[in-house]
């Protein structure tokens, strides 16, 4: 009896906070705000040239990891990744920069690199480096990639991370968006995270 | 007239029988719907999209696809596991089960075309010859219709 009426008010706590979690919750994707350190890194950009993560300083970025020779997952995020950011609210919208990474520089340089990220968003910046560049990138995200033994023909694939990173103006890891998201869903975490630091 | 009218509804009954049984009996074993290619630009590898309905009561089996328009075409299927995404190779084919559909689809199934021969467009249409077994004959030329990289 008495074990009976103290349950009660525990139970209708729990309850209260898991229902309270539920609601508070308000991303799709997975948050990793102060999980992971800032964004840095050295790289060579869609036109050449030798970048670090200054390019982006001040504006919020998307960065995915990826490559060219990637017919279908890669074009699927990205295409995903466009469209939520052109139904962002005009200022909005025009102060988010898209990146993609590329994680097989054997195959994707940067002329390749301009021709595959032009066909989503002029505002899409396509990235590469060399091993030791892109190994130091993908570990400070905990992410990895790695390549398969070429076939008879030369061709190889390349396994990748799926999702798609957000950082803030300040370069500081925010978001995973993963790869199974809606347009909807990834424009709607994005406009709450851009509204939110444009404060 | 009541003679009549119980002639016109059989007739009528009949009609709509032979319809139904004309619906059910599907002219091709196998139904191949909404064939698409996304542009990629650069000559890097396109995917290729596509739905496989057999009406058969046999297994259909895709075991291969080439075309003119590209180097080489395989089959391919897009596998996302904690976070990483890798493609793996369709060795054995793809199989139809007798009554079922298998769609190529993104983040799924998918022809892989690679080695684009030409500089394609949106809106161009490519044939690409699909080899089953199951099927007489065993090659059929398909034509996929290029869509924007953008399309899903």
């Amino acid at each position: 009896m008495t074990v009976g009426r103290l349950a009660i008010p525990v139970v209708v706590a729990a309850l209260a906070l898991l229902l309270s979690g539920c609601g508070e919750e308000p991303w799709y994707g997975k948050e990793i705000t102060g999980l992971m350190p800032e964004l840095e890194f050295e790289l060579t950009d869609e036109s050449g040239q030798s970048v670090t993560e200054a390019v982006f300083r001040g504006r919020p970025v998307a960065v995915y990891f990826g490559f060219t020779h990637c017919p279908d997952i890669c074009p699927t995020t990205l295409a995903r990744l466009t469209a939520a950011a052109r139904r962002l609210p005009g200022e909005l919208g025009e102060d988010l920069q898209l990146a993609f990474v590329s994680v097989d520089p054997g195959r994707d340089d940067p002329g390749q690199l301009a021709r595959y990220t032009g066909a989503f968003s002029e505002r899409m910046l396509g990235l590469t480096g060399n091993q030791r560049q892109l190994r130091s990138l993908t570990r400070r995200y905990r992410v990895t990639y790695g390549y398969e033994e070429p076939d008879e023909s030369g061709d190889y694939e390349v396994s990748h991370s799926s999702a798609v990173f957000v950082f803030d103006a300040r370069g500081e890891p925010r978001l995973m968006l993963l790869d199974s998201l809606s347009v909807q869903e990834m424009a709607h975490d994005l406009e709450l995270l851009l509204a939110e630091s444009s404060v | 007239m009541k003679q009549l009218s119980a002639i016109a509804a059989v007739v009528v009954l009949l009609a709509g029988a032979v319809w139904w049984v004309m619906q059910m009996e599907p002219a091709e074993p196998l139904e191949i719907e909404n064939a698409r290619m996304r542009l990629v630009p650069g000559g890097a590898p396109m995917a290729g999209y596509m739905v496989l309905r057999n009406h058969s009561d046999e297994l259909i089996r895709l075991v291969g696809a080439n075309s003119d328009a590209f180097g080489r075409v395989m089959i391919h299927r897009t596998v996302v596991e904690d976070g990483q995404a890798r493609m793996e190779h369709q060795h054995g084919g793809v199989t139809i089960a007798p009554g079922e559909a298998v769609e190529f689809k993104p983040r799924d199934l998918h022809l892989m075309l690679m080695q684009p021969q030409a500089e394609l467009e949106v809106g161009d249409t490519v044939e690409v010859a699909l080899t089953f077994e199951g099927l007489t004959p065993a090659e059929r030329l398909q034509a996929f219709t290029v869509v924007p990289v953008t399309a899903q």
